[in-house]
C-alpha cells in the first residue's frame, strides 16, 4: 500500500507536465516559427552590410561585418534625439492617455449610469475600429495649413490669425493621435476588472462611510495590480514598437528628425529610403536595441509589481 | 474552278493559321509610377499604344500587363527590390536615375549598351541625359522624361513692384547671361515685402521637404557631389555657402519659418494665382496641376501663362545658372525572358509622336532633340520655352551611396533653416557622411 502511494506520488507529477506541454506545443512551434526564428536572423542581419546594392535572401551570402553598424548607430549624431524622442513619446503617451487616461475614463464611465457608461465607452472606441489610414486623413485636414485646416477655418472664423499646427505644435497632435486610438485597450481591461470587484468589498467600504475617492485610492486601485501590471507593459512595449500613425501623420518630421522614433528609424533605414538603397542590415541593427529595450523594461516591469506574488496561489490555499 | 479556289482558300487559311500559332507567345510587364490625374499616365500607357507596332516588327504575338499607380517613392522601390529577389520583378521598370547605382550593382538591372545600338529611334535622346543613365562606364536606363526645376516668378507682383513689362519679359534672359543673380532674386523678395507688394515671408517659398531640389544651392556655390572617377565628395566650403544662404531666407523676411513642412498643396494654393507669392522655386510639372486644379476657374493654363513665368536658378557664387534634371527610366529587370522584346517597346515609346503625350499632358520636358521641332510641342509655350533649361541642366549622381550622401546634407539644410549657424549644419552634415560612409566619401 505504502509502496504504491509512493510510486504514484513519484510518477504523478510528471503526467500533468506533459499534457501541460502538449497544450503549450502549437503556441510555442507558432513562437519559435514567427518570434524566435525571425528575431535571430534580424540579430544576424544586423551584423551584416545588407543593402539594396547588395540585396540578397541567401543568408550564407551576405557579408558579416560583425558590430559596424552598432558602432555606426552609436555614434550617429542623431541617435540620441531619436532615442529621447522615443522616451518621451512613450512617457507622455503612456502616462496622458494609454494608461492615465484608460484608468480614468473606466474609474469615471463604472461610476455613473449604467448605459451612459456603456456609451461613452462605445465612443472611446471609435478611433481605434477606423482604419489607420482614415484616421490620420482626418487628423491631416484637421490641422493642415490654411486655406485647407479645420482649426485654422475654426480660427478664422472666430477671429484669430492662423495657426501653424504642422509644424510649431506637431509633437501635441502626434502624441494626440497616437494617444486617443491607444485609450480604448486599457479603459476595456480596466473597467471589466472595475466591474469584477466583488460587492461585498465595494459595500463594505460604503458602510465604513469611505467617499468615491477613498475607495478608488484604498480598494480599487489594490484591487487592480495585476491588469495595470499588464496594460502598462503592453502599452510601453506596443508604443516603442509602433510608427504607423507616426510614419503616415509626419513621416519623422518636419523638422531635423523631429517626430521620428526609433521604430520609424529602423522602419526608414531597412525598408524605406526617398532616394533608394535601403540600409537592411543598418536597420535591423535599430530593431534589434528595440528588442533589448523592450525586454530590459518587461523584467523592470515584472519585478517593479512583483510578478511572482501575482501569480503565486492565493494564502488561503496554503492553510 | 470554284472548288478549286475554295480549296486554295482554305488551304491558305490553315496554312495562315499555322502560321499565327508559329509566333511566338511573350509576355511583357511594365511597371511604371505615374500620377494619372496630372497627365502622367502615358509612362505605362504609350506601351499599349505601340503594342501592335512592336507585335508587327518583331512577328510575336505579345502580351502587355501594365501596373501603373502613384504609390510613394520609397515603397516603389522597395516593391521592385523584393519582387526582383523573388524572381517576379516586371520586365520593364520605370524609376528615378538615382536608382541606377543600387539597382545595377546588385544586379537587379541589365546594360542596355548593345540593345541600343540595334535601335535608331535613340540616337534621337537629348545627348546630355545619356549622362544621367550612365553608372561604371555603361548605360543602364533609357530616358522617360525630363523636367527642369526653375524658379517661377508672379508677373503681377513684379509689375506691383514697378517693373515695366520689358524688364520682365527679359527676366529669364538676363538670369540665362549671369545679369540677374540669385541675390538679386532675393533682394528684390526683400524689396516686395518692405514695399508691402507681398506680405512678410512672402518674397521665395523653396521646396517643402526632402528632394532633389535642394542640390542647386550647393551645386551653385561650386559644390561636387561626385567626381570624373567616381569618388564621393562633400565640399565644405560650398556646403556653408548653401546652408548660409538656406539660412538667410528667413532672416531676411522672405521666406516664412515654417516653410518646410508646409503642404505642397497650401504652397501650389498660394503661389499659382500669382497675387501672394513673388518667387517660387518648383518643376514644371507642376504647372499642369496648377491649370487643372488651382486657378482652373481663373483661365487654367492661359491665366498662368499671362502671369506667371519661369527662369533658370539664378547664378551663386559660381557665376552660373543652373537647372536640375531628374530624369525618370525605363529599365529591364535582370529576370526578364525577353529583354528584346523589352528594349523593342522602350525604343517604339522613344519618339515624339509617343512622348509628346506624355510630354504635353504632364508638362514634362521633351527628351528628344526633334521633339522640339514637332508641332505639338513647339505649340505648347511652355514646354517649347523652358526647353533651353536642358542644356543647363544638372544631375544627381548614379551611386548607391547618394541616399546616405543626400540625407546628410538634408539634415544640415533642416538644422540651417531653423537657425543652426551654418558652420554647425556643416559639422553636423559631415559628422553624419563620416559615420556613415567612412573611407567611401572625402570631405574637401
Amino acid at each position: 500500500m505504502n509502496m504504491n502511494t509512493s510510486a504514484r506520488a513519484r510518477t504523478a507529477p510528471t503526467r500533468p507536465n506533459l499534457t501541460a506541454y502538449a497544450f503549450l506545443a502549437p503556441v510555442a512551434i507558432l513562437v519559435v516559427l514567427f518570434f524566435i526564428i525571425p528575431a535571430l536572423l534580424v540579430i544576424y542581419i544586423s551584423m551584416t552590410d545588407l543593402a539594396t546594392a547588395n540585396f540578397t535572401s541567401d543568408v550564407g551570402q551576405m557579408t558579416f561585418i560583425g558590430l559596424k553598424n552598432y558602432e555606426t548607430l552609436f555614434s550617429d549624431p542623431y541617435a540620441r534625439k531619436i532615442f529621447f524622442n522615443t522616451v518621451f513619446y512613450v512617457l507622455v503617451t503612456l502616462s496622458l492617455f494609454n494608461v492615465g487616461g484608460a484608468l480614468v475614463v473606466a474609474l469615471l464611465t463604472a461610476h455613473i449610469n449604467r448605459r451612459a457608461g456603456f456609451f461613452f465607452r462605445a465612443l472611446w472606441l471609435l478611433p481605434r475600429l477606423m482604419t489607420s489610414t482614415v484616421y490620420i486623413l482626418m487628423w491631416e485636414r484637421m490641422v493642415a495649413d490654411p486655406p485647407y485646416g479645420i482649426l485654422n477655418q475654426l480660427f478664422g472664423v472666430a477671429g484669430y490669425g492662423t495657426v501653424a499646427f504642422n509644424t510649431n505644435h506637431i509633437w501635441t497632435f502626434v502624441i494626440l493621435v497616437n494617444g486617443i486610438i491607444g485609450i480604448s485597450f486599457g479603459m476595456i481591461i480596466f473597467t471589466s476588472a472595475i466591474e469584477s470587484i466583488s460587492k461585498d468589498i465595494m459595500n463594505a467600504s460604503l458602510v465604513d462611510g469611505s467617499t468615491a475617492m477613498q475607495r478608488i485610492r484604498y480598494v480599487i486601485l489594490p484591487l487592480m495590480r495585476w491588469p495595470l501590471l499588464f496594460v502598462l507593459s503592453y502599452q510601453t512595449l506596443s508604443l516603442l514598437t509602433s510608427y504607423e500613425e507616426i510614419l503616415l501623420f509626419t513621416n519623422g518630421g518636419p523638422g531635423v528628425y523631429q517626430t521620428e522614433v526609433w521604430a520609424l528609424t529602423a522602419f526608414h533605414r531597412a525598408l524605406s529610403n526617398y532616394f533608394g538603397n535601403a540600409q537592411w542590415g543598418y536597420g535591423s541593427a535599430f530593431a534589434v536595441v528595440l528588442v533589448i529595450v523592450g525586454i530590459v523594461l518587461a523584467i523592470l516591469y515584472l519585478r517593479i509589481f512583483r510578478f511572482r506574488e501575482l501569480v503565486s496561489e492565493p494564502k488561503i490555499e496554503n492553510l | 474552278m470554284v472548288k478549286v479556289f475554295r480549296l486554295l482558300l482554305v488551304v491558305g487559311l490553315m496554312l495562315s493559321g499555322i502560321a499565327t500559332a508559329a509566333q511566338e507567345e511573350v509576355t511583357i510587364t511594365a511597371r511604371c509610377q505615374a500620377n494619372i490625374a496630372g497627365g502622367e499616365g502615358w509612362r505605362c500607357d504609350n506601351f499599349a499604344a505601340v503594342e501592335e507596332q512592336v507585335e508587327q516588327e518583331l512577328g510575336i504575338n505579345l502580351t502587355l500587363n501594365i501596373i501603373q499607380d502613384s504609390k510613394g517613392w520609397a515603397d516603389y522601390k522597395t516593391e521592385f527590390v523584393l519582387a526582383a529577389e523573388a524572381g517576379e520583378a516586371p520586365d520593364i521598370i520605370l524609376s528615378g536615375h538615382e536608382d541606377i547605382g543600387a539597382w545595377a550593382a546588385a544586379g537587379l538591372i541589365i546594360p542596355l549598351d548593345d540593345l541600343i545600338a540595334q535601335h535608331e529611334e535613340f540616337a534621337d535622346v537629348v545627348p546630355n541625359l545619356w549622362v544621367s543613365q550612365t553608372y561604371d562606364g555603361k548605360i543602364w536606363g533609357i530616358p522617360q522624361d525630363a523636367e527642369a526645376r526653375p524658379i517661377f516668378y508672379s508677373k503681377l507682383l513684379l509689375s506691383d513692384l514697378g517693373w515695366s513689362d520689358e524688364e520682365i519679359a527679359s527676366l529669364p534672359e538676363r538670369v540665362r547671361t549671369g545679369e540677374f543673380t540669385f541675390e538679386d532674386m532675393l533682394a528684390t523678395a526683400e524689396q516686395a515685402v518692405a514695399e508691402g507688394v507681398v506680405e512678410p515671408g512672402k518674397g521665395y517659398y523653396h521646396r517643402w521637404g526632402n528632394g532633389f531640389d535642394w542640390l542647386p544651392y550647393y551645386l551653385g556655390n561650386g559644390g561636387e557631389i561626385m567626381t570624373e572617377d567616381g569618388q564621393l565628395v562633400f565640399d565644405r566650403d560650398a556646403a556653408l555657402a548653401a546652408y548660409e544662404l538656406i539660412g538667410s531666407f528667413v532672416k531676411r523676411g522672405v521666406t516664412p519659418e515654417t516653410m518646410i513642412g508646409t503642404e505642397s498643396s497650401a504652397i501650389y494654393a498660394e503661389f499659382a494665382p500669382a497675387e501672394n507669392v513673388l518667387f517660387y522655386q518648383g518643376g514644371t510639372w507642376q504647372w499642369a496641376d496648377w491649370a487643372r486644379n488651382y486657378v482652373a476657374d481663373l483661365g487654367g493654363n492661359d491665366f498662368l501663362l499671362e502671369n506667371v513665368g519661369l527662369m533658370l536658378f539664378p547664378a551663386m557664387n559660381d557665376g552660373v545658372p543652373l537647372s536640375l534634371t531628374h530624369p525618370l527610366s525605363y529599365m529591364i529587370s535582370s529576370g526578364s525572358e525577353h529583354p528584346d522584346v523589352a528594349m523593342a517597346l522602350l525604343a517604339a515609346v522613344t519618339t515624339p509622336e509617343a512622348n509628346n503625350r506624355h510630354a504635353i499632358d504632364s508638362f514634362h520636358l521633351g527628351i528628344l532633340t526633334t521633339q522640339v521641332e514637332s508641332e505639338a510641342y513647339a505649340a505648347n509655350p511652355v514646354l517649347s520655352g523652358a526647353h533651353y533649361m536642358l542644356d543647363y541642366t544638372r544631375f544627381a549622381p548614379n551611386t548607391p551611396f547618394y541616399s546616405a550622401w543626400s540625407n546628410a546634407y538634408w539634415a544640415g539644410i533642416q538644422a540651417a533653416h531653423t537657425g543652426t549657424p551654418a558652420e554647425e549644419a556643416v559639422e553636423l552634415a559631415v559628422t553624419q557622411l563620416q559615420n556613415e560612409l567612412g573611407d567611401q566619401i572625402v570631405i574637401r
